[in-house]
């Protein structure tokens, strides 16, 4: 677009500058006008833009499908309401290549005691007088050629940039979208290749192919 | 440049070839390989097609050439058998991917599938790779495998699949693929040491084939670290990296060591030492 101004800010000048008797003064006004015109307003316009200065996912409607979940667990409940740190449920995320499901005995940790007459919580002690475990299915689930860690991202963004952990919810966010709102998880980021690099450009990540896929 | 420059120069053709890569390597990942200690037994390969996800294409295919071994053991008979014992047989060379630093797979791939990353290793990535089969023509080893048929159904049918490594994908029909020299034992080694603030300690992980290996033959590790035991066996047989200036000294029977095809300076990562024979021992 930008080039295409240029291009007629060229032929204009030409023109104008003819027709007011191509004198200095005038040629150089016409210049400033044009620049200001077909430069300097294209150039502010695209410094207007959200630049990728920390991160800046693509916005925009991401909606996954809804995963239907053996019980309808209340992120809502537990993030916003309870203050729960999203590390104590899924503990691997610190270390580990996958963040993990919590076991049915660390639900029932609290719910042996906690809101034992709320009927999600009668099917879950269900469950666990069974010996069973709720068949919880993968919501943010990435390709098979993919290789992700949550322990690496975890420490860039937490622990060797000084973040204070009890707001990790954040750094989750950035992938996961704003779980404290909803009840059952939902994919709202795209979590596609271009999703990750523009996040690995703003923050010097690794661009080496093998790192990611394998 | 010109026919006459290229001409004047051919004695110095791919000697520069280092020149353009990478030069800040984090590691070096080399293999020693003592044919003289190999028995044939193929342990290697098997081991190869149980991490690596190979398809087993069967009979057929295999006659045609299609085979997906990324290490082959290849077999080497004598015309005129004039050893002591001509009953021992063949004579047995691993062959895989040599992992070149000068690689001749890497400026033809037309989309940049195969490349060359900081451990030194060639990398191919199959989602990028769009099946032209240049690299497997270009390259001097013949270890390039192309995917002609989808084998997912095929090779493994149920239950099988679930004996698949989840640490690496499982190749479709139109991709090639090759020795990765077990890119993803190396990922969670360097993982765990980056982890731990630690560099990788030598002999903390092997490759599929090393650690398969009955007799010991395969030799794996960084050439960077100068205490691993790569590094002492390639500075045993006076094998160094680059361009190809090493000549087997007749009078010392003692230095074994060759890199196959290093003459096309190629700076291939595998050294063989040569088996000893009955004639010259």
């Amino acid at each position: 677009m930008r080039l295409i101004n240029l291009a007629k800010c060229q032929r204009s000048f030409k023109h104008f500058g003819s027709l007011l008797g191509q004198s200095r003064l005038n040629t150089r006004v016409l210049l400033g006008i044009c620049f200001t015109v077909f430069l300097w307003m294209p150039l502010q316009a695209s410094a207007e833009l959200p630049v990728p200065s920390h991160i800046s996912p693509p916005v925009g409607d991401h909606e996954g499908e809804d995963v239907p979940q053996p019980i309808e667990f209340p992120h809502n409940r537990h993030v916003k309401d309870m203050k729960i740190n999203c590390m104590y449920c899924h503990t691997y995320a610190r270390r580990s290549k996958v963040a993990g499901i919590p076991p049915t005995s660390k639900c029932m940790g609290c719910h042996k005691m906690i809101a034992t007459d709320k009927p999600r919580i009668q099917k879950l002690t269900e469950y666990w007088e069974k010996g069973q475990s709720p068949r919880w299915k993968k919501v943010h689930d990435v390709p098979d050629y993919v290789h992700f860690t949550h322990e690496k991202h975890i420490r860039r963004f937490v622990f060797d940039a000084d973040f204070p952990v009890e707001d990790v919810q954040q750094v989750c966010g950035l992938c996961h979208g704003e779980i404290r709102e909803m009840t059952v998880a939902h994919k709202v980021k795209p979590l596609t290749m271009g999703f990750c690099r523009r996040c690995h450009e703003a923050n010097g990540g690794p661009g080496d192919c093998w790192k990611c896929h394998k | 440049m010109s026919f006459k420059n290229i001409m004047e120069n051919f004695s110095n053709y791919r000697k520069d070839a280092e020149m353009g890569g990478h030069h800040d390597y984090e590691h070096r990942w080399a293999m020693a390989i003592d044919l003289d200690v190999c028995t044939g037994c193929n342990a290697c390969s098997t081991a190869c097609y149980a991490e690596n996800n190979l398809a087993v294409v069967g009979k057929e295919k295999f006659e045609k050439g299609q085979g997906m071994h990324w290490l082959r053991v290849e077999r080497y008979w004598e015309d005129n058998d004039t050893r002591e014992h001509p009953e021992n047989g063949a004579m047995f060379l691993p062959m895989m991917c040599q992992q070149c630093g000068a690689a001749t797979c890497e400026p033809v791939c037309p989309v940049a599938a195969t490349y060359h990353t900081p451990d030194g290793l060639n990398a191919q990535v199959y989602n990028r790779c769009i099946g032209s089969r240049y690299c497997n023509n270009n390259c001097p080893f013949r270890v390039r495998y192309f995917n002609f048929w989808s084998y997912y159904e095929s090779s493994w049918p149920e239950p099988l699949n679930m004996q698949l490594n989840p640490d690496l994908s499982v190749r479709d029909k139109g991709v090639m693929e090759k020795c990765t020299f077990c890119i993803q034992r190396i990922r969670v080694a360097k993982d765990l040491a980056r982890r731990e603030e630690r560099k990788v300690i030598d002999g903390e992980f092997l490759t599929a084939c090393a650690q398969a290996c009955p007799t010991g033959a395969i030799v794996f590790g960084d050439t960077m670290n100068p205490e691993s035991q790569v590094s002492k066996a390639w500075a045993k047989h006076q094998i160094t990296r680059g361009p190809h200036t090493h000549t087997k000294p007749k009078d010392n029977p003692e230095l074994r060591g060759y890199r196959i095809f290093a003459e096309l300076n190629v700076d291939p990562s595998v050294m063989y030492l040569e088996r000893v024979r009955e004639t010259e021992v």
